[in-house]
C-alpha cells in the first residue's frame, strides 16, 4: 500500500447530522456530529489516516482539528469521506454549525496506516472507546477482507456513545461485537478492557493482534493487557496538532531509542498517528 | 505588463530575492516538508526550523495551545543538529529556485559560532537568521535578545564565523526594541527579522494547569500582528539595514501593512498551519497590488508609511 501526498482542497458538506447521548442517571449529555464531506478529486485513503478539517473562510477558531477517517466511498473523479466527531470545544462547535453545501477547508489524508499484515494467520481484537471506533472501521473492511477473524470490543458511557456500532455489527456480526458501558445500558457494566482479558483467557494459544483507538486512559489500560497477555498491540494516538503534515512538531510522543535518556520524540501526525505499543516509551 | 518576477524581485542583506515571500523558521520544517503542498520553487526563501551545533530533543508535550487569533507553543527548540541538516536536508532544498536561510541559535556564544561553522560547509546556503531569543546560560539565563550588549555581542561573534550574510531576530519582549535594533546593527549584523514570538501563558480553569507542559510558551498568529508592526515601524527609524517582518501574517493584506511599515521581506509563520498555501497567495497578491498601485516594483513600498 503507498500513500498519495497529501491536498489541501475545498471540501463540500453532503451530510452533517448532530445527536446527543445521555447516560442513565446522569444528567449531562454528550454531543456528536456524523460528517459526510465530498472531495472534488480521487483519493486514496487508508485504515487510521485522518484529515485536518475547518470550515471554510472562519478564521475563530484558527486551527483546522484533526479527524480520523471513519468510511471512504469512492465516485468517479470525487470521494465521500465520513467522520464522527465528539462537540468539546470551539474547533467541534464550528464543525457542528455546518450547514449540506458549505465549503470546508480539507487537508488529507495525513498520517500513516495499521499493519494490516502483522494478522496475516492470526486473530485481530479491535478494542476501541468513544469516538476512537471511527479510526478501525475500515481497518476492520481491510482485515475481513484479508480473511482475518475479527472482534470488536467497544466501550462508551453509555449506549448512545457506542459511535458505529450498528454499522460495525452489520460489518462483523452480532457476535463478534462485544460491548460494554459505564451505565450497563448496553452490553456488560463496566470497562471494554474486562471483556477483553476475559476473551485473552479464554483463547490463550491463539496468536493475536490487538488494534485500539480511543481515550488515553483506555489506550493505557489496553497496553497493560497487551503486555500482560504478550500480544501485540497498535495504538492509534491523539495529540495536540497544529498543522497535521509534520511542520509544526507540536505533536510530540515520546517513543523508544537507544540513547542516554532511553527516548526521543516522534510526530504523532507524520510518525503515526499509529504506534506499536512497545514503540511507546510511556 | 511586467511580469510578477520583475514586480517582485529585491535585494536584501546582500541577497537578491525572487519575491519577499518566505516561510518563517519553526513553521516550514526544513521546507521539504511542504513540498508537495506549495511550489518551492516560487517561494521566495525558506527559513528553517532553528538549528543547534548538536541535535535537541525539545520539551515535553503538551507543546501547543490554540487561544483567541493565535497559538502559544513550546516546542523546546526540536530539531536535527546543523550537521544532519547539511548532509542530508540541504542536498535536496538546495535543488529548488527558492533562498535558504537556516534559523541558528544556541545557549552561548560558543554554541552559535559552532552551529555556524557547520554550517559554513553547506552548499546553497544564502545567509543565516539568528534566533537570539535564547536563554545565554553562561550569562546568568537572561535572553539575549533582552540585552543590548549581548545581543551586540552574539551579532558580532557570528558576523566573524560567517561568511554569508547574518540576519538577527529580534524579540518584542523588550522594552525598546529601536535600542536593541541599534546595537545589533552596530554589531555588524545585515538585516533584522522581526519579531518572534510574545511570551504567553493560559490556563486550564477546571484542573487549574497551564494548558502547556512548559507553563509559558511562545503567542504566535494574527494576535500578535499589531505588535510585529509597531516593531517593525520603530526598528525602521533607528537602523539603516534592512527590515523582514513577521507577525500573524496570512493574507495579502498583511503582508502590504508590514512593506508599508518598513519591511522590505516578510515571513508567514503560523498560518502554513492553517492555510498551507498562504505564502502563494501572497505573492500572486502582492504582484497584483503593484500593478494596481503602478508600482514598477514592491519595494518602492517600502518604509512608506505616512505618520
Ligand atoms: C489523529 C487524530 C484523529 C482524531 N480523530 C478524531 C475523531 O475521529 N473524532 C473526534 O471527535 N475527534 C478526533 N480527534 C480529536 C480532535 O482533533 C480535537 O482535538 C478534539 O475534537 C477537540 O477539539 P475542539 O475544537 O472540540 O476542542 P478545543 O477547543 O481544541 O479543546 C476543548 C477541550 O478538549 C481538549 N482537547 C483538545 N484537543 C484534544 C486532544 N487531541 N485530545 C484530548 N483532549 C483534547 C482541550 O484541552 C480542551 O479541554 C482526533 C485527533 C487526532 C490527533
Ligand atoms: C510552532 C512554532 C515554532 C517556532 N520555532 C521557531 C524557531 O525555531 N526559531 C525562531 O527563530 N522562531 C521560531 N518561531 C517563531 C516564528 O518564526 C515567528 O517569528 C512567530 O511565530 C511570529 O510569526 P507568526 O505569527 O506568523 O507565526 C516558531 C513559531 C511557532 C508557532
Ligand atoms: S501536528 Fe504539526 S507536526 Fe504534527
Amino acid at each position: 500500500m503507498s500513500t498519495e501526498c497529501p491536498r489541501d482542497l475545498i471540501a463540500t458538506v453532503e451530510r452533517n447530522d448532530l445527536f446527543a447521548s445521555t447516560p442513565q442517571s446522569q444528567n449531562k449529555s454528550r454531543h456528536y456530529g456524523f460528517l459526510q464531506l465530498r472531495i472534488p478529486q480521487a483519493q486514496t485513503i487508508l485504515p487510521g489516516q485522518f484529515a485536518m478539517l475547518k470550515k471554510h473562510g472562519i478564521y475563530e477558531p484558527l486551527l483546522r482539528r484533526a479527524m480520523a477517517y471513519y468510511r471512504v466511498t469512492r465516485h468517479d473523479g470525487s470521494t465521500s469521506v465520513e467522520f464522527i466527531y465528539q462537540i468539546l470545544g470551539r474547533g467541534t462547535e464550528s464543525l457542528s454549525t455546518m450547514r449540506v453545501g458549505d465549503p470546508v477547508d480539507y487537508l488529507g489524508a495525513l498520517g500513516n496506516t495499521y499493519d494490516v499484515q502483522a494478522t496475516k494467520d492470526k486473530n485481530a481484537l479491535l478494542v476501541v472507546g468513544g469516538v476512537g471506533s471511527a479510526a478501525v472501521f475500515m481497518l476492520a473492511e481491510e482485515l475481513l477482507k484479508q480473511g482475518t477473524p475479527t472482534r470488536l470490543f467497544i466501550g462508551g458511557a453509555s449506549r448512545g456513545d457506542l459511535l458505529g456500532y450498528d454499522d460495525f455489527v452489520e460489518l462483523l456480526g452480532k457476535e463478534n461485537c462485544i460491548s460494554a458501558t459505564v451505565d450497563g445500558s448496553e452490553g456488560e457494566r463496566g470497562f471494554v478492557t474486562t471483556p477483553l482479558e476475559r476473551h485473552l483467557q479464554a483463547n490463550a494459544n491463539k496468536p493475536t493482534v490487538i488494534y485500539s483507538c480511543g481515550p488515553d486512559a483506555m489506550l493505557h489500560a489496553t497496553a497493560k493487557v497487551a503486555d500482560k497477555y504478550q500480544i501485540p498491540a497498535q495504538l492509534s494516538l491523539e495529540a495536540p496538532m497544529a498543522c497535521g503534515i509534520g511542520i509544526c512538531v507540536g505533536c510530540a510522543v515520546a517513543v523508544k531509542h537507544d540513547c542516554a535518556e532511553g527516548f526521543v520524540y516522534k510526530k504523532v501526525c507524520t510518525d503515526g498517528p499509529i504506534f506499536w505499543h512497545e514503540e511507546l516509551h510511556w | 505588463m511586467m511580469t510578477d518576477s520583475q514586480l517582485l524581485t529585491i535585494e536584501c542583506a546582500g541577497v537578491t530575492f525572487p519575491n519577499p515571500v518566505g516561510t518563517a523558521s519553526g513553521t516550514c520544517g526544513y521546507g521539504l516538508d511542504l513540498k508537495d503542498l506549495i511550489d518551492l520553487n516560487k517561494l521566495g526563501a525558506v527559513f528553517t526550523k532553528g538549528l543547534s551545533a548538536k541535535p535537541m530533543r525539545g520539551n515535553a508535550p503538551w507543546r501547543i495551545v490554540e487561544t483567541h487569533g493565535g497559538m502559544i507553543n513550546a516546542i523546546g527548540l526540536q530539531n536535527i543538529g546543523a550537521k544532519t541538516f547539511v548532509a542530508e536536508k540541504l542536498p535536496e532544498l538546495r535543488q529548488y529556485a527558492t533562498r535558504i536561510i537556516p534559523n541558528v541559535f544556541g545557549y552561548s556564544i560558543d554554541e552559535y559560532s559552532e552551529a555556524i561553522r557547520i554550517l559554513e560547509d553547506g552548499e546553497g546556503i544564502h545567509a543565516y537568521e539568528l534566533n537570539i531569543s535564547c536563554p545565554n546560560v553562561k550569562e546568568g539565563g537572561k535572553s539575549f535578545a533582552n540585552d543590548a550588549c549581548q545581543a551586540a555581542e552574539v551579532t558580532a561573534a557570528v558576523r566573524k564565523a560567517s561568511s554569508r550574510p547574518v540576519i538577527v531576530k529580534l524579540s518584542p519582549n523588550v522594552t525598546d526594541i529601536a535600542e536593541i535594533a541599534r546595537a545589533v546593527e552596530d554589531a555588524g549584523a545585515d538585516a533584522l527579522s522581526l519579531i518572534n514570538t510574545a511570551i504567553g501563558m493560559s490556563i486550564d480553569i477546571h484542573t487549574r494547569k497551564p494548558r502547556i507542559g512548559n507553563v509559558t510558551g511562545g503567542l504566535s498568529g494574527p494576535a500578535i500582528k499589531p505588535i510585529a508592526v509597531r516593531c517593525v515601524f520603530q526598528a525602521y527609524r533607528a537602523v539603516k539595514i534592512p527590515l523582514i517582518g513577521i507577525g500573524g501574517i496570512a493574507t495579502t493584506e498583511d503582508a502590504l501593512e508590514f512593506i508599508i511599515a518598513g519591511a522590505r521581506l516578510i515571513q508567514v509563520g503560523t498560518a502554513n498551519f492553517y492555510d498551507p498555501s498562504a505564502t502563494m497567495k501572497i505573492i500572486d497578491g502582492l504582484a497584483e497590488y503593484c500593478r494596481e498601485k503602478n508600482l514598477n516594483n514592491i519595494s518602492k513600498l517600502v518604509g512608506t508609511v505616512e505618520a
